[in-house]
């Protein structure tokens, strides 16, 4: 326990390092976060207009579409925030940055975690903040109880496939844009309600890939239309907890790789 | 003068070919991104025959080649304007008897058409996704397709020359990248666009990259609407050359009073 | 405190394809391209002790402290640092080591020295009476006064380096590993280097291992040596005992009046005005000098030999 909280700490020291050092590039920082926003921001602009012209989709109106894309976006923030670092994992090991976080007497990939910060994420988080207010239902305290722990189990989701593709390139395997591919397909695919997909993409976007948990489900829950997804109303209520297994289940995987390191040739 | 533009173009080629295990991963992308937009745009027409004077069938094969164009054509020169400028490798482009601005568009073009080459195997797919049959206007087609790409090379050399008073064109030709496919319409047709958003898109020019050739392939727009679209796009070509040569004019002075 | 034996390191990587589809070859493939980089090294080094760890390029220095650190786990063999296995007890093994890189820094790019060496302080635990302590030792001992404000980016590799020096040893670890900590610097700032290691190494009985392709370096911290080539150990000793075992000629260099010059060795109990005698009788000397066995031509005679 006071080992955790011993991590929890030193992160927050580390990442704000990083931060105050990403900083100093202002311009450049400013720039980012925009592109994050109007990244996501012209994701939504498309569903926007589309639905000018057909006010329902898949079932879905409007403002239901905008929380469940807020709700989506809050967990991508949520789950790349901290993680960004991940994306440049191959550079880490190519340079030997690894071999120092091994010499260290901290979790690895707690440090790995801070070595960079992502500000295009600050951008997702906003856009996806800013939609998720917009275009909540009335709130209870209820919701609110269900909501948080969704976010998180939706960011755990995502998290554990960055988390166990990335470890493979701890042994010398680039993953990147087999990455990039995943994380455009959970973007894509995982703003939309599953019903307007149907039948075998549904089938495999829920059991095989599962983007569905990330938002659809919990959205879902929040908005009182268990009554049309394709698994019992109870496995929805439970689909936060999915992002936990599955994360513990990466972490495995990424000690598993971490054992086989090689360290570089430098 | 020929030779060394061949020889930029081939640069331009081998460096799109030099990627081509991240770009099997960037054609599944773009399959994803049209199987996407077939379900979505099904899903909502349901039943409804028409919108907007479009068939679902002409609005799923208007989709597949938007992307496909949008594809091939994205530009690159920006990102590699970039990194030349920071790592002063600049100076070489600039010391060579054939233009800066020449050479970066010999780079674009060998870079499309390595774009081309890698985009054949995913081509069936693609068709086969979006249903695609023959146009009635091969012709009005090309031609507006081809004036599309020329206009979009002369923005992307716009940024270039940008470079050198901002020394940083990575974000901001992302930036671009993402405004110009909204408003090229790969995603929607700009005859849903509502509103002051329809008027914007069609004042930009944007829409000669992705929404007017596919459009005309389709059959959406037709007859003296090729021919005005042609004659709008000319026009663009004309007034970004001037717009060009004076930006480059300024920017060239610049370099030249830096590096002394 | 440290105790090495039959160590071996294997790396053994997927072999890699060309081609757009070799990536996917690469991940099922079950051919692997292997390479020995350390072969059944035995040494052990008591506390206290500055030992030159020394070799040709790839001849698995690096990858010997790799895995006395615990960077890298041992293809076989047995290492134990303290009492300890490095890298199955990576964590509690870090604390009680410094390191130092010469070709990459540890210190934060972007951020001022006295950052990094605070956020290192924090790493490892330091609490702040005794981080404040530590951190005017190094100033005065390093003299890092002039640059703690400046960004890490901004310091030349001298200034760089003594950074890492005083990163490495804020926490007072017992033991320090310098993988060629003087590459790259100028005479005076590769002596403040030499300064710095000595006294760590006198005042805290530090041990130390220090790789280096600079001879002067050797000479001037370590009585010890252990020789290293494609893995294998060729000597393990002291500087002096090396130089006298080995003992190559003296060696007369003569230069003629032709601008040509020559040498003669001269064989163990021959006489030397004899040899300039017989030398002289047949050229035209225009001035000579005799060169003494040193260090640098002892190893240079023992990698000739080991490749041959
Ligand atoms: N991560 C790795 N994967 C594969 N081979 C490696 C790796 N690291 C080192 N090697 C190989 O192992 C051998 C020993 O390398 P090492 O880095 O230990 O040499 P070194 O003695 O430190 O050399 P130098 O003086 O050049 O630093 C070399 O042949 C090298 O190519
Ligand atoms: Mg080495």
């Amino acid at each position: 326990m006071a080992e955790i909280a011993r991590a929890l700490r030193l992160y927050w020291v580390l990442q704000r390092a990083t931060m105050r050092g990403a900083l100093q590039y202002r311009l450049n920082t400013v720039i980012s976060v925009v592109t994050g926003a109007v990244y996501q921001g012209s994701g939504f602009a498309f569903v926007w207009v589309v639905m000018h012209t057909f006010p329902s989709m898949g079932g879905w109106s409007l403002r239901e579409i905008a929380f469940l894309y807020g709700l989506r976006l809050t967990a991508h923030a949520l789950c790349m925030l901290p993680l960004s670092s991940l994306i440049g994992l191959e550079w880490l090991v190519r340079e030997g940055e690894l071999d120092r976080v091994l010499l260290r007497p901290l979790n690895p990939l707690v440090q790995v975690m801070t070595k960079r910060m992502g500000m295009g994420q600050v951008g997702d988080l906003l856009t996806g903040v800013v939609l998720l207010i917009v275009a909540a239902p009335p709130w209870n305290l209820a919701m609110i109880g269900f909501c948080v722990p969704a976010v998180v189990g939706g960011a755990l989701v995502e998290a554990s496939f960055h988390l166990s593709l990335s470890s493979l390139s701890l042994r010398m395997l680039d993953t990147r844009a087999l990455r990039g591919f995943l994380d455009d397909v959970f973007s894509k695919f995982g703003s939309y309600p599953m019903s307007v997909f149907g039948g075998v993409t549904q089938w495999v976007l829920t059991f095989v890939l599962p983007v569905a948990f990330v938002a659809y489900m919990p959205a879902s829950v929040l908005l009182d239309k268990t009554g049309s997804l394709n698994v019992p109303a109870l496995v929805a209520y439970g689909s936060p907890l999915l992002g936990v297994a599955l994360f513990a289940l990466a972490y495995r995987v990424w000690e598993r790789q971490l054992r086989h390191y090689q360290s570089s040739g430098t | 003068m020929i030779r060394p533009l061949a020889g930029m173009a081939r640069v331009g080629l081998r460096f799109q070919l030099a990627y081509r295990s991240d770009v099997i991963m960037t054609v599944l992308a773009l399959i994803a991104q049209v199987f996407l937009l077939r379900m979505v745009w099904t899903s909502v027409y349901g039943g409804a025959g028409q919108a907007r004077g479009l068939t679902l069938e002409a609005l799923l094969a208007y989709l597949s080649l938007a992307n496909l164009q949008a594809f091939a054509t994205t530009p690159i020169i920006p990102l590699i304007a970039h990194f030349r400028i920071r790592t002063g490798m600049v100076f070489f482009d600039l010391s060579r008897p054939t233009g800066y601005l020449p050479q970066m568009a010999a780079f674009q073009a060998g870079h499309t058409l390595g774009g081309l080459l890698m985009l054949a195997p995913a081509v069936p797919v693609v068709l086969l996704v979006g249903t695609i049959t023959p146009t009635a206007q091969p012709l009005g087609y090309a031609a507006t397709l081809t004036l599309g790409y020329v206009i979009s090379v002369m923005m992307s050399l716009l940024i270039c020359v940008i470079g050198f008073w901002t020394l940083e064109t990575g974000a901001i030709s992302l930036l671009y990248r993402l405004i110009s496919q909204f408003f090229a319409g790969t995603m929607v047709p700009l005859s849903f666009f509502p509103g002051a958003l329809g008027v914007l898109a069609e004042a930009l020019p944007f829409k000669y990259m992705g929404y007017v050739p596919a459009a005309i392939y389709v059959g959406h727009l037709s007859g003296g609407q090729v021919v005005q679209a042609m004659i709008v796009e000319v026009s663009w070509i004309a007034g970004l050359a001037v717009l060009l040569w004076a930006v480059w004019r300024r920017a060239h002075r610049r370099v030249v009073i830096n590096g002394g | 405190m440290i105790r090495v034996e039959s160590l071996t390191k294997v790396f053994r990587r997927p072999r890699t394809f060309p081609g757009p589809l070799g990536a996917l070859r690469t991940l099922v493939t079950r051919r692997y391209d292997e390479r020995v980089a350390v072969d059944d090294v035995s040494f052990e080094i008591p506390e206290g002790e500055v030992v030159g760890y020394l070799g040709p390029n790839g001849a698995g220095k690096s990858t010997t402290v790799k895995m006395l650190t615990g960077i890298l786990t041992p293809t076989s063999g047995l290492v134990e640092v303290g009492g300890r296995v490095p890298w199955r007890d990576r964590s509690a093994n870090a604390r009680s080591v410094g390191v130092v890189f010469g070709q990459r820094s540890q210190l934060w790019w972007d951020l001022p020295l006295i950052e990094s060496l605070r956020l290192v302080g924090a790493l490892y635990d330091v609490p702040a009476a005794h981080f404040t302590g530590s951190l005017r030792r190094m100033c005065d001992l390093l003299g890092l006064d002039d640059f703690l404000d400046t960004p890490v980016r901004q310091l030349s590799l001298g200034q760089r380096m003594r950074g890492d020096l005083a990163a490495a040893m804020l926490y007072d670890p017992p033991i320090l590993y310098l993988d060629e900590p003087t590459v790259g610097l100028d005479v005076l700032a590769k002596q403040a280097v030499r300064e710095f290691i000595v006294d760590t190494n006198r005042a805290g009985r530090t041990t130390v291992v220090l790789t280096t392709h600079d001879l002067a370096d050797v000479e001037a911290l370590c009585r010890r040596i252990i020789l290293i080539d494609k893995g294998r150990v060729l000597y393990d000793g002291g500087i002096d005992a090396l130089v006298t075992a080995y003992a190559p000629p003296r060696r007369l260099v003569v230069h003629l009046a032709d601008d040509e010059t020559r040498t003669f060795d001269i064989a163990g109990g021959a006489s030397v005005p004899e040899l300039i005698g017989r030398v002289a009788a047949e050229n035209t000397i225009r001035d000579l000098s005799i060169e003494e066995p040193d260090l640098e031509s002892v190893i240079k005679q023992i990698y000739a030999e080991s490749t041959r």
